[in-house]
């Protein structure tokens, strides 16, 4: 055996081109996180619902909860099986030598990660084949569905670390402290934090518009082949209380589903909207600590060949609030609520702001290219350079505005609804696409956060330790080479 | 006089209560703060206003004992406090509850005006308890900034040169004003530092325990609590509820009855006396707020870096905590017009609306739930000012 052994060729690299290996991550990463980040935001919302369901005898609440639980533990399946072949196939197959390094330096963090999806396995599976039976103890159960939030939440705060720690590894400081408290740790996983909620509200929203709109077809079939019995004492009884053609029942299930969605978008677009709110502050600081420790990356992202994707990112921050004031807007109007006017007000404001923020700071690729080609001045002088669209202190103003604006809006319809002036089951059909919508553009919003962050370290993985070729090696043990490595 | 000495202790001393008493009305007085009825529900959450008085008569505690060895030099104040430092038996410890004093205090005050915005406290009658609280809460920030240029260190120092160029940035009289503070325009100095001191010590107090007058006068006359926690609605119809608490409060506004007066005993619906009830939760809790500036004091003190060098340039400035919020606003809008936009506009619109807050918001509405118009903004600013400390506690580390 050992003489076989001796005897195999040396290990030969995947034969799969640097091109080939980096489409593999784009893609496998960016589906990974997807669902990832909708199960860390849905764990909490379901253990938001089940509180509220058990403080206020909420059906409505706890068939969300298990409604979204059930997602989850579908999505985690395949979510699971996708992170088995990403780690496998493509990080230790294509990426072995990057990899190795990256577990060595954070291997603490990894095992708590792993450790804590073996908790995320066991809590969810059992909730999920347990939901029903245990209902009779619901403390016990929302006592579960706390643990999984929490779980994981640290989940993605130990992911956070190495994803941070990637991106400004602080002169490759390789110590505990350092990795846990490097520059963009806190900010990230803050960040990641609103955003994931966000995402699940947004997602909730969506399928919610699409089961409405399941349902109000259903509650109209049901009208035209059960119609109202004839409107005598005799004959409503007949029908409302002995239900003999089971239309009553047929009705009611109708109407609950259609009144239930309705609720439901609309609590995750509040959910998806009011912590968005708070991302263009969080993203800000975030892309002030990778200005102040990982100035290349930054630049690439505000100056570089990013920066045009930084920009489609800004925009679609603009169509989050605006598809979200649009929603809220018609949703007051299908209820006849008062406070309609203020959400018109409000889209006058969002539109040019968000217009002023996709506006772009120069008519070329990037900043590079313009001062390569001696244009750097303003338009008007005959240049590239548009002003108009510079992030300090435009965008910077813009994004204020649409911060503002999303707040009155998230307000007035909350208002409205607080004043028992939204009735579940009107909303129209149109306002359920803007949900469905809402959740395409947050998506799209998370792929070009993951491309922008991921892209930006380039051409390194470990930014200025590690080049995407592994020409420079970090020694993750003092004097140690990582094995297979090339010299530096 | 042989007769008054040949009495029994016990007798001389009624005798000679009776005489004060007489005179200062003083058994009236301890009755009408001790045997005031008050709601049985929440008590510990009304804990927060007696323990931010008792903290800030901490604070003027240990300031006197500071008063006693400071100097407000420009050459000697660093000094002095490094002798209180190092060779003072407890002049670390006075120091360092003097500093946590304030930490505890500004988060106190915090949650005190957070718990009196969700239970909207503020409503007729008592918006005036809430204008008085929120100045008060202006004046205590006042204080601890003030507070933190005096010890004539690098960090006073360069916080004195920053706070001091503030009003640089409000359009017109930010000059003058910069000019009145520092004593010239472009650099500070001893007259800074003599005016910053007057400010802390006579000015801010003196306004301080005006307003705090005000507010304690208007808390007796209106009652200790005013939250739609004690007031439950007998009925669940939401229109006949609102009726129905409508006349209950306005017939039974405090002062509450100490005896049952007719129905008027049912607002609030379930009373306790003050005294032994609340007052117990009102001393439990200011005395864990004691016990942890008194460690906190003791373990970890004042810091007292080097002493004050303009010359400097390698020191790099950093802000207290609570002004964390600010710092990272300055941060994130490094431009002229941005400043003025963001640290005096948007928090000086904000710092209005928040005293104005009982004028914004009439609606007859106090369960939180159902006044999301002023509920959102307020959480949502909360929820800001929360992550921009943590955002900029974050950055000051890794600087």
């Amino acid at each position: 055996m050992g003489a076989h052994l001796a005897a195999t060729p040396p290990l030969q690299p995947v034969p799969t081109s640097l091109l080939g290996g980096q489409l593999a991550v784009a893609f496998v990463a960016l589906l990974h996180v997807l669902i990832a980040t909708f199960l860390t935001g849905g764990s909490f919302l379901i253990a938001v619902s089940e509180g509220i369901s058990i403080a206020r005898n909420d059906e409505r609440h706890e068939r969300l909860a298990g409604g979204i639980l059930k997602a989850m533990a579908y999505l985690f399946s395949f979510g699971a099986a996708l992170a088995i072949f990403w780690v496998l196939f493509v990080l230790l197959g294509m990426w072995g030598t990057f990899f190795i390094a990256l577990t060595r330096i954070t291997f603490w963090p990894f095992v708590f990660e792993a450790s804590l999806f073996l908790t995320e396995i066991v809590l969810l599976y059992t909730l999920y084949a347990n939901w029903e039976r245990l209902r009779a103890y619901r403390r016990v159960r929302f006592g579960m569905v706390i643990l999984l939030a929490v779980a994981l939440w640290w989940q993605q705060f130990f992911i956070d670390v190495v994803a941070s720690f990637m991106l400004t590894p602080n002169g490759g400081d390789t110590s505990q402290l350092n990795q846990y408290l490097n520059p963009t740790d806190l900010p990230l996983t803050i960040h990641r934090t609103a955003g994931n909620i966000a995402w699940a509200g947004a997602i909730v929203a969506a399928v919610a518009g699409v089961r409405y709109l399941r349902a109000r077809r259903r509650e109209m079939r049901v009208r035209v082949e059960n119609p109202p019995a004839e409107r005598s004492v005799g004959a409503m009884s007949a029908t409302w209380f002995t239900d003999a053609d089971g239309s009553r029942a047929a009705h009611a299930a109708a109407t609950g589903n259609v009144a239930f969605f309705d609720w439901v978008g609309t609590w995750g677009a509040v959910w998806a909207i009011s912590l968005t709110m708070f991302q263009p502050w969080i993203g800000y600081s975030y892309a002030k600590e990778i200005q102040l420790h990982a100035y290349p990356a930054w630049y690439r992202m505000m100056f570089g060949d990013l920066s045009n994707v930084f920009l489609l990112q800004i925009t679609l921050l603009g169509g989050i609030f605006i598809l979200g004031n649009v929603f809220f807007w018609r949703r007051m109007r299908a209820s006849k609520a008062r406070g309609r006017r203020t959400q018109v007000a409000v889209l006058v404001l969002l539109v040019p702001a968000t217009l002023l923020a996709a506006v772009p700071a120069r008519f070329g690729w990037t900043y590079p290219d313009v001062v390569a080609a001696h244009q750097d001045r303003p338009w008007w002088d005959g240049g590239l350079l548009n002003p108009i669209g510079t992030m300090i202190p435009n965008k910077v103003v813009a994004l204020l505005v649409m911060m503002i604006c999303a707040l009155v809006s998230l307000t007035s319809f909350l208002r409205a609804h607080s004043a028992g002036e939204v009735r579940w089951g009107d909303a129209t059909r149109r306002s359920q696409w803007l949900l469905v919508s809402l959740g395409v553009t947050v998506m799209l919003m998370m792929l070009t956060m993951g491309i922008i962050r991921e892209h930006s370290r380039q051409p390194y993985l470990i930014e200025g330790e590690l080049t995407i070729q592994g020409q420079h090696i970090l020694n993750p043990t003092p004097g140690g080479t990582v094995p297979g490595s090339p010299s530096p | 006089v042989l007769r008054l000495f040949s009495r029994p202790m016990s007798r001389r001393m009624r005798g000679a209560y009776r005489w004060f008493d007489e005179r200062t009305g003083s058994t009236e007085l301890i009755h009408k703060g001790l045997y005031e009825a008050v709601p049985e529900k929440g008590g510990w959450a009304y804990t927060l206003g007696s323990a931010t008085l008792v903290l800030i008569l901490l604070q003027l505690f240990t300031g006197i004992f500071l008063l006693l060895v400071y100097t407000p030099s420009f050459a000697d104040g660093w000094s002095t406090l490094r002798f209180l430092q190092d060779s003072d038996r407890f002049g670390s410890w006075v120091r360092g509850m003097h500093l946590w004093g304030a930490y505890v205090l500004i988060l106190v005050i915090g949650l005190h005006m957070l718990r009196t915005f969700l239970s909207a406290s503020y409503k007729r009658p008592r918006e005036l308890n809430w204008v008085t609280g929120a100045i008060l809460f202006f004046l205590v920030l006042g204080l601890a900034i003030t507070g933190a240029m005096l010890p004539m260190d690098q960090a006073a120092y360069w916080t004195l040169v920053v706070v001091t160029n503030i009003p640089h940035y409000i359009p017109v009289i930010g000059d003058g004003l910069r000019q009145l503070w520092r004593g010239n325009s472009d650099f500070v100095g001893q007259v800074s530092l003599t005016r910053t001191f007057a400010i802390h010590i006579w000015v801010l107090p003196f306004l301080m325990f005006s307003f705090i007058g005000a507010h304690l006068y208007l808390l007796r006359r209106h009652g200790e609590f005013g939250s739609w926690v004690n007031y439950p609605a007998e009925s669940a119809d939401p229109e006949r509820a609102e009726h129905e608490l409508g006349e209950r409060i306005r017939k039974a506004e405090p002062p509450y009855p100490a005896r049952r007066i007719e129905r008027q005993w049912s607002v609030p619906r379930h009373t306790v006396e003050f005294f032994p009830t609340q007052l117990f939760k009102d001393t439990v809790i200011s005395l864990l707020f004691i016990t942890i500036i008194f460690v906190f004091g003791f373990l970890v003190g004042a810091p007292l870096s080097d002493q004050a060098n303009p010359a400097t340039l390698t020191y790099v400035p950093t802000p207290e905590w609570f002004f964390l919020p600010l710092d990272q606003v300055l941060v994130l809008t490094p431009q002229t017009y941005l400043i003025f936009a963001g640290v005096v506009v948007l928090i000086g619109v904000g710092a209005t609306c928040m005293i104005l807050l009982p004028f914004l918001d009439r609606s007859r509405e106090r369960s939180p739930l159902r006044r999301p118009e002023v509920l959102l903004p307020g959480l949502f600013l909360t929820g800001l000012l929360i992550l921009l400390t943590v955002l900029g506690a974050n950055r000051l580390y890794n600087l």
